[in-house]
């Protein structure tokens, strides 16, 4: 990567780890082989393909036959929503995968607090006799807020009782899309509660395009893509060892380091942070104060335009993102913001600072030097 | 001290807009830069890049360190350009969207609204000169867009700057490089913007019910083929017509009562040629010319043709010296004099 960038957009996308790579590169040529074909080499290829979904399933604590590799984690939200024929219920900060997948369905969008938490009291008061599917991510892609997916797991699992109780087979399960925060939190099914967890591969050092969906075993799914019947019928096409191969190899490592990285992030964070409000102190901070992922910084600067303030960082060499780049792209204010109740004038003075593998002290205090410099320089622009 | 006359440069995100907001600041004008926003056929696999237009005009502008903002033309643009683009195409014309999108967006809506928020003036990135209130082609005749601007009046231009009409294009993207402007290298904006990359034809459809009719042989009155919708074709249009094999076919007249198309194999045949040319609503920029000897185009870029001009009451009747390949009803024809673009009118 070239050395005078500063990349401080880790939700948005990760570089791909040197020892994912490594891991990948003997697939691409060497070991090629389809893992359906008879002969020997093609075997040896789906035993490591097999191997693979075992690291994966067993980084998350689940077998590897509950596992199905997907292209990434919005095919995964898709196959968890698609055999769902009852009620959803999402919150209004889901990324717009979930939001979407949720208004194919007769679905109720619940809202979370102003710190963009949704709390399980608001999931318990939205279920109906009739309610199939609760889905909430892990972690809010844009503010970075941590949901208390064990609490709402209690109330799910509450619920899925007293069915039982009067006899009612209605199922309900409980769906996180689990996106963004692997590198830095628990991500283990059964400490979380869920039914079906949903995971990226390219925001977490691995390969982009590559994904799974983890489904308990009493969970029923309908395929999206019928054909070969790979992945036991549910996801057909001839599996991506590769990205399987560097995809259990980064969460191997994410799940190895996890502990040490989050720490060093929120480090670094909290220092850029205090150095921000220090300089700003009309400066606000979002997302939940405590809850919230380590190298996870949203800040607004009213009166400034976040956009602006992008491509003014960038000639300086500081990525950073207004939220989650399909909302930048389309030129409209985040229904994030909008919905923990943001005004619209403090929105458009938001930036997302999200710290990763190549946040180091050094660059990072010197971004915040450059971002303080910059800011400065445009609050006298429009102060004239 | 005198403020500095206020420029409010319309920047599409594209490489001749940008230079001109540069041009304007190197020249000392006070220019804040705006994106009109325009509507956009939102469909599956027919998506206008403005979104990343809008984040490239806005890059410059913080490159450039001017004021940005967005007007949202998008309700008015829908209700003046695409229905009237649809209106007309309905009515069996072919009309010409941006000149349309001049008229009354950029040298209205834009100017008015530029005004308003406290502009001395506008600019746009078009190739175009303005002398003296009059229109005058570009220093880059290949690149010239009066043939567009036919139809912005006299008191619009005396508020017009047209930075970049002084210069050739590959000056213009030099010039866009050596300021270090971030789209110096950007691919020039092919077709109309709201169609995105599909065809007309395609767009339309959307719009227009598809209804199966006679495609037929005007010299044998025989019925050759079928079409989907006598709208989609034009006069002297030869591709897309799928009659196959043999010598090509050329659209020579429709009826859009009974839903039939004319072809012909005979390039030679009169419906092809015109020797006179009636134009209806007709826009003079400055005042409207004696009758005499002009010079015409009939579609951008086309050479320059000597006519002769009568008004009358319906419009101008111009008469050619030589036959000129006819040129569909809805179309403009555009008057010159010398360098000088006076005005036009439609076919009528």
């Amino acid at each position: 990567m070239n050395k005078e960038i500063i990349y401080l957009d880790h939700a948005a996308a990760t570089p791909m780890d040197l020892r994912v790579i490594t891991a990948m590169e003997p697939y691409f040529r060497d070991d090629f082989y389809n893992p359906s074909s008879p002969y020997a080499p093609a075997v040896k290829v789906r035993r490591d393909y097999e191997e693979a979904k075992h690291l994966l399933a067993s980084s998350i604590g689940a077998k590897p036959g509950e596992i199905i590799m997907t292209a990434g984690a919005t095919e995964s939200i898709n196959l968890a929503f698609n055999e769902i024929g009852g009620h959803v219920i999402v919150a209004n900060i889901e990324h717009h995968a979930v939001l979407n997948c949720a208004k194919l369905h007769d679905h109720t969008i619940v809202e979370s607090d102003s710190r963009g938490f949704v709390s399980a009291d608001v999931i318990k008061a939205a279920i109906r006799p009739d309610t199939k599917l609760v889905s909430v991510a892990l972690a809010n892609n844009e503010l970075g807020t941590v949901q208390p997916l064990r609490d709402i797991a209690q109330v799910v699992r509450q619920e899925r009782e007293a069915r039982l109780m009067r006899g009612d087979k209605t199922p309900i399960y409980l769906h996180s899309d689990a996106s963004q925060g692997v590198s830095q939190l628990d991500v283990n099914i059964a400490r979380l509660g869920v039914d079906m967890l949903t995971l990226n591969s390219g925001k977490m050092y691995g390969p982009k395009q590559m994904g799974l969906l983890w489904a308990a075993s009493h969970v029923r799914l309908n395929p999206l893509i019928v054909g070969g019947g790979q992945e036991r019928g549910l996801r057909s096409g001839t599996e991506n060892v590769a990205g399987t191969i560097g995809f259990a190899r980064a969460l191997e490592l994410a799940t190895t380091h996890r502990k040490f990285e989050s720490e060093r992030l929120a480090k670094l964070r909290d220092s850029l942070q205090t150095a921000l409000t220090n300089a700003f102190t009309d400066a606000i901070v979002s997302g939940h104060p405590k809850h919230r992922l380590a190298g996870h910084l949203h800040i607004s600067f009213p009166g400034l335009d976040g956009e602006r303030l992008i491509f003014i960082l960038e000639n300086r060499g500081v990525l950073v993102s207004t939220g989650s780049a399909c909302a930048a792209n389309k030129g409209t204010r985040s229904h994030v913001l909008m919905a923990i109740g943001m005004t619209p004038e403090i929105a458009d003075g938001s930036i997302r600072i999200t710290l990763g593998h190549l946040s180091t002290p050094e660059n990072t205090g010197l971004a915040g030097n450059i971002i303080i410099e910059e800011l400065k320089k445009e609050y006298y622009r429009i102060s004239k | 001290m005198n403020e500095k006359t206020k420029v409010y440069v319309g920047m599409s995100g594209g490489v001749d807009s940008s230079l001109s907001a540069a041009l304007l600041i190197e020249q000392g004008y006070d220019v804040t830069g705006i994106y009109m926003k325009n509507w956009t056929a939102d469909l599956p696999g027919m998506k206008c890049p403005w979104a990343d237009d809008l984040a490239d005009a806005k890059r410059v502008a913080v490159q450039l360190g001017i004021d940005f903002k967005v007007f949202d033309f998008e309700n008015e643009y829908k209700h003046k350009v695409v229905d009237y683009m649809i209106e007309e195409y309905k009515n069996g014309r072919t009309p010409n969207p941006d000149i349309m999108c001049n008229q009354e967006v950029k040298f209205k809506l834009f100017l008015d609204a530029s005004l308003a928020d406290g502009a001395d003036m506008i600019a746009t990135g078009h190739y175009a000169r303005v002398e003296n209130d009059m229109l005058k082609m570009a220093v880059d005749v290949n690149k010239d867009q009066t043939y567009f601007l036919y139809r912005v009046t006299g008191e619009a231009l005396a508020k017009t700057l047209f930075p970049i009409g002084e210069f050739v294009k590959p000056d213009v993207r030099k010039m866009a490089l050596e300021r270090g402007l971030s789209t110096a290298a950007k691919k020039d904006s092919q077709g109309i913007c709201f169609v995105g990359q599909v065809g007309i034809r395609d767009f339309l459809s959307l719009y227009v019910d598809q209804k199966p009719g006679a495609i037929i042989d005007k010299k044998t009155g025989k019925t050759i083929g079928h079409h989907d919708g006598a709208i989609f074709y034009t006069l002297g249009q030869r591709h897309g017509l799928e009659l196959g094999g043999g010598l090509p076919y050329y659209v020579i007249g429709k009826d859009m009562n009974k839903n039939e198309v004319y072809v012909t194999t005979d390039l030679n045949d009169g419906a092809l040629w015109e020797n006179t040319i009636n134009l209806r609503d007709v826009n003079w920029i400055n005042q409207a010319p004696e009758n005499g000897t002009y010079q015409i185009r009939v579609r951008h870029r086309a050479k320059l043709v000597d006519a002769t001009l009568e008004s009358n009451e319906y419009g101008v009747v111009l008469r050619l010296d030589n036959p000129e390949r006819a040129v569909a009803a809805g179309q403009s024809v555009v008057i010159y004099k010398g360098d000088i673009c006076l005005g036009g009118g439609i076919i009528a």
